[in-house]
């Protein structure tokens, strides 16, 4: 909850900084700017558009491979610059460290629509008649039981270090499952795999954009419409007892920059502000890079040509 | 060099305890008790080790002086006591009048690169490096050039008999050549005092009598003064000018080969001789008697006095009245009983 | 003997009434069984707010250092960038030849050739730039420790614990620290994994020195040297064999890091192409992936295994001159056709089929697995966890576990103890009743007074008074940190593994021993499972056992018992000739002679190798918890992704505790069969 309140915050500080728009100076245009490239495809993809936006405006770019979570410190001291695709659901405190000391500013929404729920391969549906709707799940507990949970149904939950969000809801729910921490990404995926492949019950913490939502068909329950009451007021939703009786608070994806970006690259901190990337654009990427083998430059730089009137008026109004 | 009346070495009242806090708990016994063994037993009670007790000798100069005794006796502990590669625990040992205990570190090390050498059991041969160069180390940390040390290493090595070995490792070597390199090793420096912790002990009979014989050799030429630990009698008996036996730390009986085997102090160093022909290692000068207040037969089987009693006997086989023993010159020193030379020979065969 | 008793019965007794206690005043004293929250001291926050302190502090220092260390690296980088593959690979080969002959020679053929097919290339000079940097200041750091505690024989004992802790706080639990005083990038990494790879140089200088034969050292005294003199110019190249088996140790340690320092990232090495295709559970190109780093460590380690050889000799250079320059020709007439190295991706069908065959094996196997997986959990895993009175329900078991039950699985326990006792072996019949008792409570939620009781006690047999004393204190601070749960759960899981290993290892070390044609197949497989990264294990054993305490159980059983099986074996077959002689004279039979004569003589190698695969089950234990354990390596990770670097520091300190504690009350063990047999 603590980390919710942070962000709202930075969010109102985030807005009011990007209200300014306008020509500007390039700056040091032989430093090279440095976009950190995190883990995931999706990221990859941000980032290089991001990138080649900054080289069409006349700046070098440097990429420099980063653990999400390790990133901020280096962000802080100038030695990465930017970084393009945070995910409020899993970020650190580090990062709230980092803003309210002034080392990291953060550049706005990415507008990447995207979403976290309770999800489940769709051939679990089968299993469990009823699915999507999460009252279904009351009844079909058992079916996802394992040793460990016993008599509980099994939920593979976020790695531990990205939050509980599922065994929040289960628990606001007062649904028959336990939380299980994934320990990481790729579990996460064996998971659904294995289950995809052995037809087996599966339920999962996820999110979108992401490729294996296509990859394996993911479905999402659909849970009680998330408002603000939800997560602060018991007497709120299904559960009278309970706060987060309901869907997952909508997820932030926005962008953040070392401290000094703007005075060495303003026009470059102003491409970087205003630059947006829809789930649209972004997904059938991923697909040709995880699914079709492409290289992140080739699927990048064809994106770039087929739209380039999508982004070039970003680089035109900070340049021109 | 120190005139004649100051010893090569000397040791008094030397003391080498191990254990915690040996310093201290070897001054507060010797405060305590008188005698040696008493302060001994306090500190075995304190769970120390006294591995060396109160060691008194002297070494002269050119003398060939043999630490004897089992293992475990403490003859190795001494030897590296006065060597300081032990930093003894109590007493004083002097080199040349020098007393090295309280002798600083650098004085060591210079001490070690003029006056000191020394030859191991194992040789410790330095097993990275070929014959030459283990030769020529000592040389080496003096820092004389290397066209320098080699040449004199070469001389050495040609010494010990190991010319056209140079180049070997010590792992290519057999112990009897090994033991070669580590005496030319310790020889390298000129040392004038010339420690040998049992060097033959680790070799073939064969090979070490041939080696003690050549080490004889080199002693004659060089005439260093020289301490020559042994665990075997008659390498003592065969080498040594004077002998100190030790047991348990002390040292037992100190004289020449003749005194220990004629006259063991105890049952200890009676052990020790009772294998050993007594008859060519006594003299006749041993068991001789007053010229003057003995008479003696007419028979003169032609003894002398350094005649060894095996000799002196075969020519007496057939009398038994005493005979007149001469020295070098053919003057009476003294008169000897044929039944005499006989018993001395047989003192273990009796019991 | 106290009172009639052998201190083994008497510390078991100890321990015995102690849990008896606690179990009787379970009810009434609540904090007997949890330790109450409120006696916890904010230790994780003090040591954070402190560590952070010195941070700031040692940043200069570090940053500084950071900078310097960026030139040799970007150098090596750029060098083994720039190079063309042609060149690099005859230079391997050549170097091989060199070494080692044909043989040599092609393994580094094979090998790089692999490397290069796999499209790895430029990601695996990028690691092998890491690996250049960071072992030289290993090495350097390692012999400068060592030949401190050669020197300096009143370090010599905290020198060993620095060691330890160097080689068992779990590398994740000081990254984050690391991060704040390097800053981003390679060096850290390059750190990381030079703080790991130390110890085993410098323990290994420091055998080597102590090893030298006393005569030696005594000569190059008598000889006149300084004490400089002695060390560089005989002891040091007198100990180079042991000590060449340092540098080739450390070698593979700092390539075994290389995964985890690219957690970090700033570096496009392989260790990032693990975890991105990690991250996809692509099981195929990860194995590719690792597949890199096993041929990196397998020529490594047999170029630099040469060096530890006694009278090695060297092949004929001219052909080794041939080769280098049949390397540049073609480097040089091909320079503008080869392309990225990169590109070469031929073996990604490979990999392909890999996945495809994971996914046919799960699928067809489903049940068979499944029944596999919940049989341990069922009767062995959770028993042991929560204990028998929790862990036995209708649908586990098929009944209910009651409390006539319990009094009847105790009254069994007690009789079997008595009888034991009775005829003379009173110390197994109170082991036996105390095992009885834990299993019944289950190892998680067992009293902390018995826990501080039990590890004491057996310290003290195993160690004596001082052992006891740190054991106690050592346990204590993870109990007022507040990790105390956690760490119950990290011994559980990794108790239970090493347990396995230690039945399963044993054996087939044992079948290795008596035959050679089992050893040549054991041995690969040993080999593979060291050098591997870890991570790549996971995806398969996800995929078939899902997330959870099974899949963790089996991996960190998959990295462990690898000692197990070599210390085993080398034990037994160890046996001096004389003894088998002995043996054989008087008649035993084959069995007769494992049984009398090699198993008694090997116990303590034995033990050394079960107290590696103690270590090594706790350095597993972090990685686990990828896979979703709920121990220590969990809270690491959290510590790593908040940037938290006291609950870090604490976790990682409170897992170094644990495998510290073992490792001295084993290696006491150790000690003392060895001093029974007189060695």
């Amino acid at each position: 909850m603590m980390k919710l309140a942070t962000f709202t915050s930075v969010l109102g500080a985030a807005s009011l900084a990007a209200g300014v728009a306008g020509a500007a100076d390039l700056g040091a245009v032989d430093k090279p700017i440095k976009l950190a490239v995190n883990e995931w495809t999706g990221q990859h993809v941000t980032t290089h558009i991001a990138g080649e936006m900054l080289k069409a405006a006349g700046y070098n770019v440097e990429y420099v491979t980063a653990g999400m979570m390790n990133q901020f410190q280096a962000i802080a001291d100038g030695e990465i610059h930017a970084t393009l695709e945070i995910w409020s659901s899993n970020v650190s405190d580090e990062y709230a460290n980092k803003i309210s000391e002034g080392t990291i500013v953060e550049l706005g929404d990415l507008e990447l629509d995207a979403k976290e729920g309770i999800a489940y391969p769709a051939h679990v549906a089968e299993l469990c008649p009823g699915l999507p709707a999460w009252e279904a799940l009351k009844n079909c507990a058992p079916l996802f039981a394992s040793a460990e949970t016993l008599p509980a149904g099994r939920l593979v939950d976020y790695p531990a270090d990205w939050g509980t969000p599922g065994a929040d809801r289960m628990t606001g729910l007062e649904l028959p499952f336990k939380a299980v921490p994934a320990g990481s990404e790729g579990a996460l995926i064996a998971e659904l795999r294995a289950s995809t492949e052995r037809k087996t019950p599966l339920l999962v913490t996820f999110w979108q954009p992401h490729w294996a939502m296509s990859a394996y068909d993911v479905k999402f329950v659909d849970l009680p419409v998330g408002e603000d009451a939800c997560f602060n007021d018991p007497a709120w939703g299904p559960n009278p007892n309970a706060v987060n009786d309901c869907d997952f608070a909508p997820s932030r994806i926005f962008k953040a920059a070392w401290s000094g970006t703007a005075e060495t690259w303003p026009a470059a901190f102003e491409i970087l502000t205003n630059y947006t990337l829809a789930v649209e654009h972004q997904q059938p990427m991923m697909g040709a890079i995880d699914v079709d083998g492409g290289s992140v430059e080739e699927v990048v730089a064809a994106w770039m040509a087929a739209n380039e009137d999508s982004w070039r008026p970003v680089v035109d109004a900070a340049t021109k | 060099m120190s005139g004649s009346d100051t010893p090569a070495i000397s040791c008094q009242n030397v003391w080498q305890v191990f254990g915690n806090n040996a310093d201290s708990a070897l001054k507060e016994a010797l405060s305590r008790h008188q005698d040696p063994e008493e302060a001994a037993k306090e500190l075995r009670a304190k769970g120390l080790i006294p591995a060396v007790q109160d060691a008194n000798f002297e070494v002269k100069e050119g003398e060939l002086f043999v630490i004897m005794g089992l293992s475990g006796s403490g003859k190795s502990t001494l030897i590296r006591c006065i060597s300081h590669l032990l930093h003894a625990t109590g007493g004083e040992i002097r080199i040349e009048g020098e007393d090295i205990v309280s002798a600083s570190k650098a004085r060591l090390i210079e001490l070690r690169r003029k006056t000191l050498g020394m030859v191991f059991q194992h040789f410790g041969l330095f097993p990275h490096m070929t014959v030459l160069d283990n030769v020529a180390y000592p040389l080496r940390v003096q820092g004389v050039k290397k066209k320098e040390r080699q040449a004199k290493a070469r001389e050495v090595i040609e010494l010990v008999g190991l010319a056209g070995r140079e180049d070997h490792y010590p792992r290519e070597l057999s112990g009897g050549q090994r033991q070669r390199v580590g005496i030319a090793r310790s020889l390298v420096t000129d040392c004038s005092v010339w420690f040998l912790d049992e060097p033959f002990s680790a070799l073939d009979p064969l090979i070490r009598r041939q080696l003690q014989d050549e080490f004889l050799d080199i002693q004659a030429k060089l005439k260093t003064t020289i301490v020559f630990i042994t665990h075997d009698i008659n390498e003592a008996l065969k080498l040594a000018d004077r002998i100190a036996i030790m047991r348990d730390g002390k040292i037992v009986q100190i004289g020449t080969p003749a005194d220990i085997v004629l006259n063991p102090v105890d049952d200890y160093v009676r052990e020790f001789s009772k294998d050993v022909a007594k008859g060519r290692h006594a003299n006749v000068a041993s068991v001789m008697q007053d010229a003057a207040h003995n008479p003696y037969g007419a028979d003169d089987p032609g003894l002398r006095q350094d005649m060894t009693l095996d000799a002196a006997l075969a020519r007496c086989m057939d009398l038994y009245d005493p005979v007149p023993v001469r020295d070098g010159a053919g003057e009476l020193v003294g008169v000897v009983n044929p039944a005499d030379l006989a018993a001395a020979l047989q003192v273990e065969g009796a019991e | 003997m106290i009172g009639g008793l052998t201190r083994g019965s008497l510390a078991a007794l100890i321990a015995l009434a102690v849990g008896i206690l606690c179990l009787l005043l379970e009810s009434g004293a609540p904090w007997l069984t949890v330790f109450p929250k409120n006696w916890v001291l904010p230790a994780t926050d003090i040591v954070g707010e402190g560590t952070k302190t010195l941070l700031l502090w040692l940043k200069p220092a570090a940053r500084l250092f950071s900078t310097l260390m960026s030139y040799p690296m970007t150098g090596a980088n750029w060098l083994l960038a720039s190079i063309p593959w042609p060149f690099l690979i005859a230079s391997a080969v050549a170097l091989g030849w060199r070494l080692g002959g044909v043989k040599m020679a092609a393994m580094a053929a094979i090998g790089l050739g692999l490397v290069l097919l796999s499209g790895y290339w430029p990601e695996g000079m990028n690691t092998l730039a890491l690996v250049a940097v960071s072992v030289p200041l290993a090495l350097v750091a390692g012999a400068a420790i060592g030949i401190l505690a050669n020197e300096y024989p009143r370090v010599r004992e905290p020198v060993q614990a620095l060691l330890d802790i160097m080689q068992t706080v779990p590398t994740f639990a000081y990254l984050t620290p690391l991060l704040v005083l390097f800053g981003f990038g390679p060096v850290v990494g390059l750190i990381a994994s030079a703080i790991y790879a130390a110890p085993p140089m410098a323990r290994n200088v420091l055998l080597g020195l102590q090893r030298v034969e006393a005569e030696v050292k005594e000569a190059a005294v008598m000889s006149g040297g300084t004490r400089m003199q002695q060390l560089f110019q005989v002891e040091l190249p007198a100990a180079r064999l042991q000590i060449m088996v340092g540098v080739n140790q450390c070698l593979m340690a700092a390539l075994s890091m290389v995964i985890i320092a690219a957690v970090i990232g700033g570096f496009q090495d392989i260790g990032w192409e693990v975890l991105l295709t990690m991250r996809k559970a692509q099981f195929g190109a990860a194995m590719m992936a690792g597949m890199v780093i096993v041929i990196f460590a397998i020529l490594i380690d047999r170029m630099s295994g040469t060096l530890a050889e006694d009278r090695r000799q060297f092949w004929d250079g001219r052909i080794s001159i041939g080769i280098l320059i049949v390397g540049l020709v073609i480097s040089l007439s091909f320079l503008s056709t080869m392309g990225d190295p990169g590109s070469y991706q031929v073996l990604d069908p490979v990999a392909d089929w890999l996945d495809a065959w994971l996914t046919s094996f799960t699928t067809a196997n489903a049940a068979l697995l499944t029944a596999l997986k919940n049989g341990i959990l069922f009767y062995v895993l959770l028993p042991l966890r929560i204990g028998l009175d929790q862990a036995i329900l209708p649908f586990t078991w098929g009944f209910q576990w009651t409390t006539g039950m319990s009094l009847g699985f105790f009254a069994v326990s007690g009789v079997l103890a008595a009888t034991l006792a009775l005829s003379g072996r009173l110390t197994q019949g109170l082991v036996l009743l105390i095992l009885a008792g834990i299993l019944e409570t289950g190892v998680s939620q067992l009293p902390w007074p018995f826990v501080l009781a039990a590890v004491g006690a057996l310290s003290w047999v195993a160690g004596g008074r001082r052992l006891m004393l740190l054991s106690v204190v050592l346990l204590s601070t993870i109990l007022f940190s507040g990790l105390w749960e956690r760490a119950l759960l990290s011994l559980y899981l990794s108790g239970a593994a090493v347990f396995a290993c230690a039945l399963l290892g044993g054996a087939i070390g044992l079948i290795s021993a008596v035959s050679p044609l089992a050893w040549r197949v054991v041995r690969p497989i040993c080999d593979m499972l060291q050098t591997i990264p870890l991570f790549v294990f996971l995806i398969p054993v996800l995929m078939v056992f899902q997330i959870g305490e099974f899949s963790a159980f089996l991996a960190i059983i998959a990295y462990a018992i690898v000692p197990m099986i070599r210390y085993t074996r080398q034990g037994l077959i160890d046996t001096p000739d004389e003894m088998m002689e002995g043996a054989i004279a008087s008649g035993a039979t084959t069995w007769q002679i494992l049984k009398d004569v090699r198993a008694p003589y090997a116990a303590p190698t034995i033990l050394l190798g079960l107290n590696q695969t103690i270590l090594y089950a706790f350095a597993m234990l972090v990685i686990a918890a990828l896979i979703g354990t709920t121990g220590l390596g969990q809270s690491i990770y959290l510590a790593l992704g908040q940037a938290d670097v006291g609950l870090g520091i604490s976790a990682g300190a409170a897992m170094a505790i644990l495998a510290l504690i073992s490792d001295r009350i084993v290696q006491g063990f150790a000690e003392e069969r060895k001093k029974a047999l007189g060695l």
